[in-house]
């Protein structure tokens, strides 16, 4: 090959630049995250009696050290109302208490709602959608057989790395019978979901896209690493060069996560397709097929009468204007037949998922331009994190990274995920940036008990239910949220955890709530109610949307379609869906207030249970006021309350219905209602 | 008593609780905040033509083109198209020099030609993507494979609102298709910095609402008797301890009942005289429905709104002929012109154009190079391309860059997207790589690692 000037520039420049990029994988392995997890001993406290699990004791140790003492144990009603939210997203049953904590959480957890209020937390992380977003906003129309293995897999408590393992080569594992073989490969589904430029022309562009998508969220999710970072340069404060990045991306390029490039581009899906769906299909087309014939057949002798009545040489344009009245109506029977078979189309069975492509390693782009090759780079695991052998040419060397991943001995893993859990009990984690364990972001608030909670799990099996006893079991849990004057001055911010903290009610539970409080919530598990046709765009040029949400399912089956996210979902900081997010935000902001004020749903909630408090004929209106506290916040009012609800509701306005329903969405935009002390 | 600095601490929520300890204080989260220098311009009023109006065609004269119909283009297309074109296609309209500047306009905007002297014309913007989705996500956010915060976004995180009841950042009729609402998203910017969209691009103007803004059942009287109501319940609740967080929720509900009658107010044009009516285009069908929209920019602009998006796109993807290049843009063109040279002659006359920056853009150009058979069409082209932009502190009657000899490639004074960018909130009086938001322990900000500022047309 002849070098011209002009690439000989072009080389001296890339070496110059890689020379300077040098990262120093041994100064930057020194970094907290990635030294092993050592169990630690559990420290020594001087308030024994408070403790009730280890978690305690870290705490404690903590709160002692800084001179505070933890807040007094949260009133029962508050603790139990905490419970249900944190295990099912819902309320508890009005008038009910609880009797055992500990086998109320057993119990808690023992239902289908566990593991929905579980899976949308996982779903947050997966950056789950039900549509493509970003330029073609094409149809998921399969990714809910993922969600319901999320939630089939917190339910049955299914081992984290198991899971972990599932859902990036679930397809490579051995299988055990048909059912498991199908729900493996559904798992790869992660892999699949992310938002893709399925218009981009550059095909080449396309493709490293995705990849990049795939190696981020991996990162993010998983590993609480920015591997994405390295894609154009080497990582600028992880020990990440772009020569791992590549290596990383070898492994996606040597798996098929695309069926076709061409625009529109579409996702590779898994066939669950039966030889009996075929023959149903089969079957069903050819039921089409028939009537097609019969409509044909009749059209051909109305014509011929028609001829012959008006004594026609020709048919005349749009002949069937002319037909008697009785062949008008039974072609207008024949067609409405065929169009009920053709809009009712036999769907085979199939998911979202990935499978093995040619083994082939990548070089590295320089500056991430695919347009400008650099070195092969043989696929091989991040070598901060591993010894970076080279994967054999044999296989994708995707199920060893996932079993890289989810190896006990691999640093981040098991920190990530207790963190995440934490995250999702506390509203903070002990690591405040839990997609982020590299060197921005943040370091742990309790380095020792994230490392003893990483330890514990992975001793118990890695299993999250467990976890989730172990953290709802702590005093630090059961603690009021109210601060006193010391933990004001010396915790401010609670980061030693002298309190529970306050929360606001998130977008799901809030919605659920709603629809439970008034007896309208399906509690049907699984499944879709979304019809919508697989890869048809749900927004195409027009802007119309043809999605609704008036479904009484719960929140995590209402479909979530990228640009466009469910108004309620989007005012209550739904986190975008497009991205890895284990960290949803808390805002408070007017639309939302709007949103109690004037929303439809909101008002047919209330309206609904208007209409039920005055059908229970034998109520006067103080024992209504007790019916709708004991509904909304599972206590009975005071005399005070009592009164001056009863005063509203005879203010408010003539009609009673209306004004019952006034008092009831007071209530339900409460402070008292919204938020979990 | 509490202090402010004593507030700020007590709060656990990072960032977000600054907005929440403002609205304590009776303060909108989304105060008026200082720029990092002396601002040429104080907002911007945004008009999007969707699917990619024709440089060429419009405001960029290309003689040797016109010389040339029917050759080839004497230079290679770029490597990756949209759809493939054929030889030179001289644009189907004639140009007229207007103003003392003498800028060139075709015949499709006889009437925003008028204002030429108060333009500055940047015809040697390029990005980066050939559809449209990704040019838009582009445009808009200035990223086409990751969800990043919206350009209003950033302006509203960067400035505020200088309105108390309304939001910084709205957008009327925008299109829900190619990106949505990520086009006017926040991201990972928090809710409040997000635009409010008015209605969006498949309804009418005169319909268009915010979400949730009206009261499908209750008085206005009503409604303030169940939030006084309301209030007692969440102070009784409070229970004398004071918390930011229940308090900004008590304080959020008085806004959103403010809100409910300044939104409504500005979209009510009523109180706009027949002579504004017909600058705008008001008394013509055509021109009826982009003409509110131009209006009520006007009126959200006035009322301090940082950041008015206006679209020009109904349930079709507006400009983009690939074909029917005469019939569409003459339409298109019809539709706009009028409404666009009504707003600029308000703003003008109402002394608002000096601090308000009018931006003109499609989501790109299109291919000189003709597209099918009919010698009727053009293909997507985001190589080269014409933006304008009027008054807060640019040269009027001014053009800065060009495209090649034929309008395929921007070829001087070129200006990615990246740059449009830093050169608007540099208008804005901020340095776009001072304007960062930290998230998942990296600072973003609006440009990422890019854009230059195009002093050249600065006052």
């Amino acid at each position: 090959m002849k070098m011209t000037a002009r690439m000989l520039v072009f080389l001296l420049v890339a070496t110059a630049l890689s020379a300077a990029d040098k990262i120093d994988l041994a100064k930057g392995q020194k970094h907290w995250a990635f030294q092993p997890v050592k169990k630690p001993a559990l420290p020594t406290v001087k308030n024994k009696a408070w403790v009730k699990t280890p978690i305690d004791q870290f705490i404690l140790a903590r709160l002692e050290k800084a001179g505070l003492q933890p807040a007094p144990a949260a009133a029962p009603r508050d603790l139990q109302r905490r419970i249900h939210y944190a295990l099912r997203g819902l309320p508890p049953v009005p008038n009910s208490k609880i009797v055992d904590l500990k086998s109320e959480i057993k119990i808690q957890m023992a239902t289908p709602q566990y593991g929905e209020r579980w899976a949308r937390h996982w779903l947050d992380v997966v950056r789950y959608a039900d549509s493509n977003g970003l330029d073609e906003n094409a149809a998921h129309a399969n990714a809910w057989r993922y969600r319901d293995y999320v939630v089939t897999s917190f339910n049955a408590d299914k081992p984290f790395d198991q899971f972990v393992i599932e859902q990036i080569a679930g397809d490579l594992l051995p299988t055990k019978g048909e059912a498991a073989r199908r729900e493996q490969r559904i798992a790869t589904g992660f892999l699949s979901l992310g938002p893709k430029v399925l218009a981009e022309p550059d095909k080449m562009k396309m493709e490293m896209d995705i990849i990049d998508e795939q190696i981020d969220t991996l990162g993010k999710a998983l590993l609480g690493l920015t591997l994405g970072c390295a894609r154009c340069h080497d990582h600028k404060f992880d020990p990440i060069p772009t020569a791992d990045y590549y290596a990383l991306a070898g492994i996606f390029k040597s798996t098929k996560t695309m069926d076709s490039l061409k625009t529109i581009a579409k996702w590779h899906e898994h066939s669950f397709a039966t030889p009996a769906h075929k023959k149903l299909k089969e079957k069903h087309e050819a039921l089409i097929a028939t009537q097609k014939k019969v409509v044909n057949a009749f059209t051909a002798k109305a014509n011929q009468q028609l001829l012959v009545e008006l004594k026609l040489e020709k048919l005349p344009t749009n002949p069937e204007g002319k037909y008697s009245k009785t062949n008008q109506v039974e072609l207008a029977k024949l067609n409405s037949t065929l169009k009920r078979l053709e809009a009712d189309v036999y769907v085979l069975p199939s998911a979202m998922g990935v499978e093995d492509g040619n083994a082939t390693n990548l070089p590295i782009f320089v500056r991430g331009n695919h347009e400008r090759p650099g070195e092969i780079q043989p696929r091989h695991f991040p070598r901060a994190l591993s010894d970076g052998k080279p994967i054999s040419d044999k296989v994708s060397g995707r199920l060893e990274l996932a079993q890289w991943i989810a190896n006990r001995n691999n640093p981040l893993t098991a920190r990530v995920m207790v963190n995440r859990v934490w995250r999702w009990h506390f509203g903070r984690g002990l690591v405040t940036t839990p997609d982020n364990f590299g060197k921005l972001g943040v370091k742990p608030s309790h380095p020792e008990l994230l490392d003893w909670l990483a330890a514990w799990f992975v001793e118990n099996g890695w299993s999250v239910k467990k976890l989730n006893a172990l953290i709802l079991n702590s005093a630090t849990f059961q603690m009021s949220s109210m601060p006193n004057a010391a933990a004001l001055e010396i915790d401010p911010t609670n980061v030693l955890m002298s309190r529970a903290p306050l929360r606001r009610m998130e977008a799901e539970p809030l919605r659920d709530s709603l629809l439970q409080i008034s007896g309208q919530l399906d509690l049907k598990v699984g499944g879709t109610i979304w019809t919508f046709e697989n890869y048809k765009l749900v927004f195409n040029h027009t802007s119309e949307d043809a999605t609704t949400y008036n479904s009484n399912r719960r929140a995590i089956y209402l479909p979530v379609i990228r640009n466009h996210v469910y108004d309620l979902f989007e005012l209550f900081d739904f986190p975008d869906p497009g991205t890895v997010n284990g960290n949803r935000a808390d805002t408070t902001i007017a639309p939302q207030s709007l949103y109690l004020m004037n929303s439809p749903l909101v008002h047919r909630t209330c309206a609904t249970m208007a209409k039920q408090l005055l059908a229970e004929k034998k109520l006067n209106n103080t024992e209504r006021v007790e019916w709708l506290y004991v509904k909304v916040y599972n206590r009975k009012p005071t005399a005070n309350e009592s009164k001056r609800a009863v005063a509203f509701v005879n203010e408010f306005c003539q009609e009673r219905q209306a004004s019952w329903q006034a008092l009831c969405q007071a209530l339900v935009s409460s402070n008292e209602f919204l938020y979990l002390k | 008593m509490m202090t402010r600095r004593d507030m700020l601490q007590r709060t656990s929520l990072g960032f977000g609780s600054v907005a929440l300890t403002s609205m304590l204080h009776g303060e909108n989260p989304l105060a008026a905040r200082r720029s990092h220098f002396r601002p040429r311009a104080k907002r911007v009023i945004f008009l999007f033509m969707k699917g990619g109006p024709a440089h060429m065609d419009t405001f960029e004269y290309k003689p040797l083109l016109q010389r040339d119909h029917g050759k080839p283009l004497p230079f290679a297309k770029p490597k990756v198209t949209f759809a493939a074109t054929g030889n030179l296609l001289a644009s189907p309209w004639k140009f007229k020099k207007y103003g003392q500047c003498g800028h060139q306009v075709s015949e499709l905007f006889p009437n925003v030609a008028r204002h030429v002297d108060d333009i500055c014309f940047l015809h040697g913007v390029h990005g980066t993507n050939p559809a449209h989705g990704g040019a838009l996500l582009k445009l808009h956010t200035g990223a086409d494979n990751f969800v990043r915060p919206s350009m209003g976004a950033w302006v509203s995180y960067g400035l505020g609102t200088e309105n108390a009841n309304l939001p910084a950042f709205v957008t009327i009729c925008p299109t829900l298709a190619h990106g949505g609402v990520n086009n006017w998203g926040s991201a990972f910017l928090p809710a409040h910095y997000a635009g409010t969209p008015i209605g969006n691009a498949s309804i009418k103007a005169k319909d268009a609402k915010v979400h949730h803004i009206k009261n499908p059942k209750w008085t206005p009287g009503q409604q303030r008797a169940q939030l006084d109501f309301l209030k007692q319940l969440n102070h009784d609740h409070l229970g004398g301890v004071p918390n930011p967080i229940l308090e900004s929720r008590i304080n959020s509900f008085e806004l959103a009942f403010r809100m409910q009658t300044a939104m409504p107010e500005i979209q009510d044009i009523r109180g706009e005289t027949g002579a504004t009516r017909k600058l705008y285009g008001l008394d013509n069908a055509v021109t009826e429905d982009f003409g509110r929209q131009c209006l009520m920019a006007r009126r959200f602009a006035e009322r301090g709104v940082r950041f008015v998006q206006v679209s020009h796109s109904d349930s079709k993807v507006q400009w983009d002929q690939h074909g029917n290049l005469r019939k569409g843009h003459t339409e298109k063109a019809s539709e706009v012109d009028k409404p666009i040279s009504g707003l600029l002659h308000d703003l003008k006359a109402r002394g608002l154009l000096d601090d308000t920056l009018v931006v003109w853009s499609g989501e790109f150009g299109r291919t000189p190079t003709v597209q099918g058979s009919g010698m009727d069409g053009r293909d997507h082209n985001p190589w080269g391309f014409t933006m304008w932009m009027a008054g807060g502190g640019v040269k009027g009657g001014f053009s800065f860059g060009a495209t090649d000899d034929y309008g395929f490639y921007a070829e001087r004074d070129k200006m990615h997207i990246h740059d449009v960018h830093a050169t608007i909130l540099h208008l804005l009086g901020i340095d776009h790589e001072q304007l960062t938001y930290r998230y998942s322990g990296r600072d973003f900000r609006l440009t990422d690692v890019f854009g230059n500022v195009a002093k050249e047309i600065l006052t």
